[in-house]
């Protein structure tokens, strides 16, 4: 062999061994190839033989083409005898490849069709998708112990077992739901409502990205879901009926409060948020934001992160707990919220400080004139430690 | 020195330039229109450097005579068309902007078709190879741009006569027209020995007639229901006090895209209001909707009246210190007919004092909750 040759078959070699081990990622958790859930194992099932079957004809492919290149280069032979077709070759070389598509078209059609299967549905949740974060609101359904709407953000929480049907849609821009170890992804399309089955098979924390080009930080428009056991469930649905309570008067907290009341109520909704003269307080995003709409913080601290799920609000050892997490334990460990020892303090504080500078968005004051004056996620406030300090103490107690 | 082409070219650089100067000098804010004639200046400069580089296409041209065998060069009717689109443009500019605009292609179209002609009626001494190089040239643009204005002709002024007739009228002509069309067809595919003169002259006296029809019927104007829908916005008027309209396009509701996308129906059944939601398989009394989206409903009548829903949708100020009430409703739906609405609420529901509710005027106790959370 000669040495050019050699280098080719190590460089090739390099290449293969690299890709295949990369592959094997350990920390993994968008990996598409571990379902987790009854519709992600319906699409593994179809997914798994139709790679086996267009790698076998990938790899035969690749070997005539490389046989042919090497056993007919030019060396200055004579030309060959001409020959105009072959019939039978031709015609079994249409017939093979359209029998493997039209099998393989079979079991692809009814994959979709079983995976808009809605008759079943045990629970919904609206998803909408808007730049470039993802609200959850759950309809009232009183067989799951959910008496009122709920509305949160970042991550959504089911039950195990169950079947939930997402109906998605977006405010803004084309975004795209997908949770790869429950389900394949759905676009959320502005005016449309799409829907999207997902259930889970174990208490976990399954991640996600949003699949649609969406715009600047569309990077950092991620999503998780948290499937709980039905006790640990119904735990957290009790904590999200419940209005945030106001802090204790003389505390840093509650100078907090009346921060929030004067910066952030513009467009954050808390529940329970009264104003001075005791009317509750309404958020209006419709007003400041152009899509209509901003995370509401209620329960933040009943989330393990905030800005889009971008960043933690657990510091790096509390959420490795979490995540790290046994399907037995990890429902205990997420309804404990995030803690005061567990803060995230460096990236909230960071964020408060100056949230553009963290995550690229068209928030610059200066040039609002495309959207009517309307910011495109969370502009810098200009608040001051001191205010950063109180808002991350009220923060807190939104648990 | 200078071909005829480059010639051509400098002077439309001088000349733009020169207007370029000008517009500057009398216009304020000129950076648009500046930028605009200097692009012409340079492209119109370059253009001639090319024209000077290669004589005009390596063509003798200039200071050699023709040879006296020559053949006369044909008349050409571009400069008097070119003349029509110069003065549309300038007419244009003080009436119409259409006229403008029409001016402009004619300008443009003589502009390009005068300048290839000439280019290619010096490009030998063949008249047949020059016309085969022009025809090389310019075939690729005429026939295309030709067979889309013909067609586009045709199309518009048939559709000016649809308009203009009754539907039952419009009804027995497309009938006649289509199977004339096809009769047509058929008889030029049976016989093709027929004269090319006689297929081109029928061709031709159909399009000028259609093309006739339709600049008569769009003189005459819409048939009367037609401009009663237009004044009553037939695609989205919903009214939700006395009805007034007598149109609505019924079938723009029924497409896929709106019938595919509602997040609830609403059905009136024997006097009673129900919801389904989309994906559940149950009726309720309360449906759920995000805040600050458009969310659209169907309503189906299955009542044995008329009916119409009607959606609270909360307060808004009118005033200093004066509020109304927000509504949006269908029309009277007639029996078994069904109308999509679509709204937005941008306040969730504890902003507003009374719940946000759809309901069917006339019938009391029933209504469907809209819980914004």
């Amino acid at each position: 062999m000669s040495t050019t040759t050699r280098r080719i078959v190590a460089g090739v070699s390099g290449l293969a061994a690299t890709s295949f081990l990369a592959s094997c990622a350990k920390d993994a958790p968008q990996d598409t190839w571990q379902p987790k859930g009854s519709n992600a194992k319906i699409i593994d099932d179809l997914q798994q033989p139709v790679f086996a079957i267009a790698g076998v004809v990938g790899v035969i492919v690749f070997c005539v083409v490389v046989y042919c290149i090497i056993k007919f280069r030019d060396r200055g032979q004579a030309m060959p005898e001409q020959t105009h077709g072959k019939p039978a070759l031709e015609i079994g070389m249409t017939i093979l490849p359209a029998l493997i598509l039209a099998g393989v078209g079979v079991f692809t059609f009814r994959t979709v069709f079983d995976l808009s299967k809605t008759s079943d549905t045990q629970m919904v949740v609206n998803v909408t998708g808007q730049q470039w974060w993802w609200e959850y609101d759950y309809p009232a359904q009183p067989e799951l112990g959910i008496t009122a709407p709920i509305i949160t953000s970042g991550q959504m929480v089911i039950p195990v077992g169950t079947k939930v049907l997402l109906r998605e849609t977006s405010r803004d821009v084309i975004h795209s739901y997908w949770i790869p170890a429950l389900n394949g992804k759905r676009d959320a399309v502005p005016g449309r409502v799409h829907t999207l089955r997902l259930d889970a098979d174990k208490p976990g924390i399954y991640a996600g990205q949003c699949t649609e080009f969406c715009g600047l930080s569309h990077a950092n428009m991620r999503m998780e879901t948290v499937a709980l056991s039905k006790e640990d469930f119904a735990a957290w649905v009790a904590n999200q009926l419940a209005d945030a309570k106001s802090p204790a008067e003389n505390t840093l907290a509650k100078e907090g409060e009346a921060v929030f009341l004067n910066q952030c109520v513009r467009c954050h909704q808390v529940n329970g948020l009264k104003k001075a003269d005791g009317s509750p307080a309404i958020a209006a995003p419709d007003e400041n934001v152009w899509s209509g709409a901003a995370p509401n913080l209620t329960h933040l601290m009943s989330r393990n992160t905030f800005a889009g799920a971008s960043w933690d609000l657990l510091n790096k050892k509390c959420r490795a707990n979490v995540w790290g997490a046994s399907s037995e334990t990890v429902g205990k460990k997420y309804l404990a919220g995030v803690s005061e020892e567990c803060l995230n303090q460096t990236d909230l504080r960071r964020w408060l400080r100056n949230a553009p500078a963290m995550k690229p968005m068209y928030a610059d004051p200066t040039q609002l004139s495309s959207t009517n004056g309307k910011y495109r996620g969370m502009p810098n406030l200009g608040l001051s430690e001191d205010d950063i300090d109180k808002l991350v103490a009220y923060l807190s107690t939104l648990k | 020195m200078f071909t005829p082409g480059s010639k051509f070219f400098l002077g439309l650089t001088g000349f733009s330039l020169a207007v370029c100067v000008l517009y500057i000098a009398l216009v304020d804010n000129a950076t648009g229109g500046a930028v605009a004639l200097l692009s012409i200046a340079t492209a119109s400069g370059v253009v001639a450097g090319l024209s000077l580089f290669n004589r005009d296409g390596e063509v003798a041209v200039g200071d050699t005579a023709a040879p006296a065998s020559a053949e006369q060069l044909t008349a050409s009717m571009w400069p008097l068309i070119a003349t029509v689109g110069f003065v549309g443009v300038v007419a244009g500019l003080i009436t119409h902007p259409i006229v403008f605009f029409l001016g402009l292609i004619a300008l443009l179209a003589a502009g390009t078709e005068w300048l290839v002609q000439s280019w290619s009626e010096g490009a030998s001494s063949d008249k047949v190879y020059n016309a085969s190089l022009r025809g090389r040239m310019l075939h690729p643009l005429e026939f295309p741009i030709l067979a889309t204005v013909g067609l586009g002709v045709i199309i518009i002024s048939f559709s000016r006569v649809m308009l203009a007739v009754s539907k039952d009228a419009g009804a027995i002509i497309f009938i006649v027209v289509g199977s004339a069309v096809l009769f047509a067809g058929a008889i030029f595919a049976l016989k093709p020995s027929l004269k090319k003169t006689l297929v081109v002259g029928i061709c031709v006296a159909s399009a000028v007639g259609v093309a006739a029809s339709g600049i008569a019927a769009a003189s005459n104007g819409l048939r009367d229901d037609l401009v009663k829908a237009k004044k009553e916005h037939h695609f989205s008027h919903k009214e939700c006090g006395e009805e007034e309209s007598e149109h609505f396009d019924h079938l723009a509701e029924g497409t896929i895209s709106m019938r595919s996308n509602p997040i609830a129906t609403i059905e009136l059944r024997d006097g009673k209001l129900t919801a389904r939601e989309l994906g559940v398989d149950k009726v309720t009394q309360t449906i759920t909707f995000p805040r600050s989206n458009d969310a659209t409903i169907i309503f189906r009548n299955k009542d044995e009246r008329e009916a119409r829903l009607t959606a609270y949708l909360g307060t808004k100020a009118v005033q200093d210190g004066v509020v109304e009430e927000v509504l949006n409703c269908t029309q009277m739906i007639g029996i078994d007919h069904e109308q999509a609405l679509t709204f937005k609420i941008a306040k969730p529901s504890m902003a507003s004092e009374k719940p946000y509710t759809l309901t069917v005027p006339g019938l009391e106790g029933q209504s469907i909750e809209i819980m914004v959370p």
